[in-house]
């Protein structure tokens, strides 16, 4: 079926967001599949490397409580894969959606080349945060992993895709009134 | 059958509701992460402000479990808000296009577009959380036809891509 001579088209983003958000979507898939597959190695790994830094995490050498503080610092690290991998899955999507968008209503050149750089580069970075965290819990600990993560991706990656969302939300509202 | 050349777009208003989802969500996101020990000092102190409402007995050990748990319902109902508003938005945004791309007919469109808009609010309406009777009001009158408008717009975009298929 061919929609000719459409009122109003969807305009397609540039080449390399549409990559970007991809290569996003199939990190997430890999990342999924890969904690299915390597739960127990991955657990392991993280029990071994907090075990040799007992400080970091404040083991006392007591069985009960160090079994109880490694408990919660590895539920956190697998949370920290599985909020990777569902937050890569949907800002991939949300990426694909919002630059159509961008690419569709944004009138200036500038505007629209600024908001679908913020939206692609905050939504395909975000999640990378959680990866971060996860990896860095069994060196750093709990709060000093989430911090880092947080001033490192989190802050900076999500506010651009915050900015850009409410940004574009402005636009829209302004082609509605101006229509 | 192969989609080629231009996909038509549903209408701003629709766009907008669906974007304006996206932004409330991440935003609430943001939010939830970043103010998370004010977000429970605000509702901890609304509760004790309330406490008819919430049944509080006097007895402190019996009065922090209630509290606690309408701290947790507030937080709860915040994470609700970013997970929905989020996959709500974007369900809105691909079945409307997928809507204006392959439903010939203007009316269908437009009750389409109606029913899937309403849906797409559903994830504002999450936002209404609250214990017992505020759960019940919320479920009742928001989330219930809410909910009822987005299903029913998917089944008829359904409807309408078997029929044009046959």
């Amino acid at each position: 079926m061919t929609v000719a001579a459409e009122p109003h088209p969807w305009r397609v983003p540039p080449r390399w967001v549409l990559l970007v958000a991809v290569l996003s979507i199939v990190c997430a898939e890999i990342g999924g599949a890969s904690m299915a597959r390597f739960k127990v190695e991955l657990t392991r790994w993280a029990r071994d490397a907090m075990l040799a830094r007992p400080a970091v995490h404040g083991l006392v050498g007591v069985r009960d409580v160090d079994e109880r503080i490694l408990d919660e610092a590895l539920v956190k690290f697998d949370a920290g894969l599985r909020l990777f991998h569902m937050h890569a899955e949907g800002m991939g999507l949300v990426i694909i959606a919002t630059t159509m968008v961008a690419a569709t209503v944004a009138r200036a050149g500038v505007a629209r080349r600024v908001i679908i750089a913020l939206l692609t580069t905050g939504g395909a970075g975000y999640p990378v945060g959680y990866l971060v965290w996860s990896a860095l819990i069994p060196a750093y600990g709990l709060e000093r992993a989430k911090t880092i993560a947080e001033w490192l991706v989190w802050i900076p990656f999500g506010s651009a895709t915050i900015v850009a969302l409410w940004w574009l939300t402005g636009l829209l509202a302004l082609r509605m009134i101006g229509r | 059958m192969i989609l080629s050349g231009p996909v038509r777009r549903p209408p701003l208003a629709v766009v907008l509701v669906a974007i304006s989802m996206l932004a409330l969500g991440e935003t609430a996101g943001a939010v939830m992460s970043r103010l998370k020990p004010e977000i429970q000092r605000y509702a901890a102190a609304r509760v004790t402000a309330n406490a008819g409402a919430h049944g509080f007995s006097g007895s402190a050990e019996y009065d922090d479990e209630v509290r606690d748990r309408a701290i947790f319902a507030a937080e709860a109902g915040l994470s609700f808000f970013h997970v929905h508003a989020e996959g709500v938005g974007l369900v809105l945004f691909f079945a409307s296009t997928l809507a204006a791309a392959t439903v010939p007919w203007r009316r269908v469109r437009a009750t389409l577009y109606l029913l899937l808009t309403l849906g797409g609010l559903y994830g504002a309406a999450v936002l209404e959380v609250g214990r017992d009777v505020g759960i019940e009001l919320a479920e009742r009158w928001i989330l219930t036809p809410l909910g009822i408008a987005a299903i029913a717009g998917l089944v008829g975009l359904l409807l309408v891509t078997a029929r044009r298929r046959a």
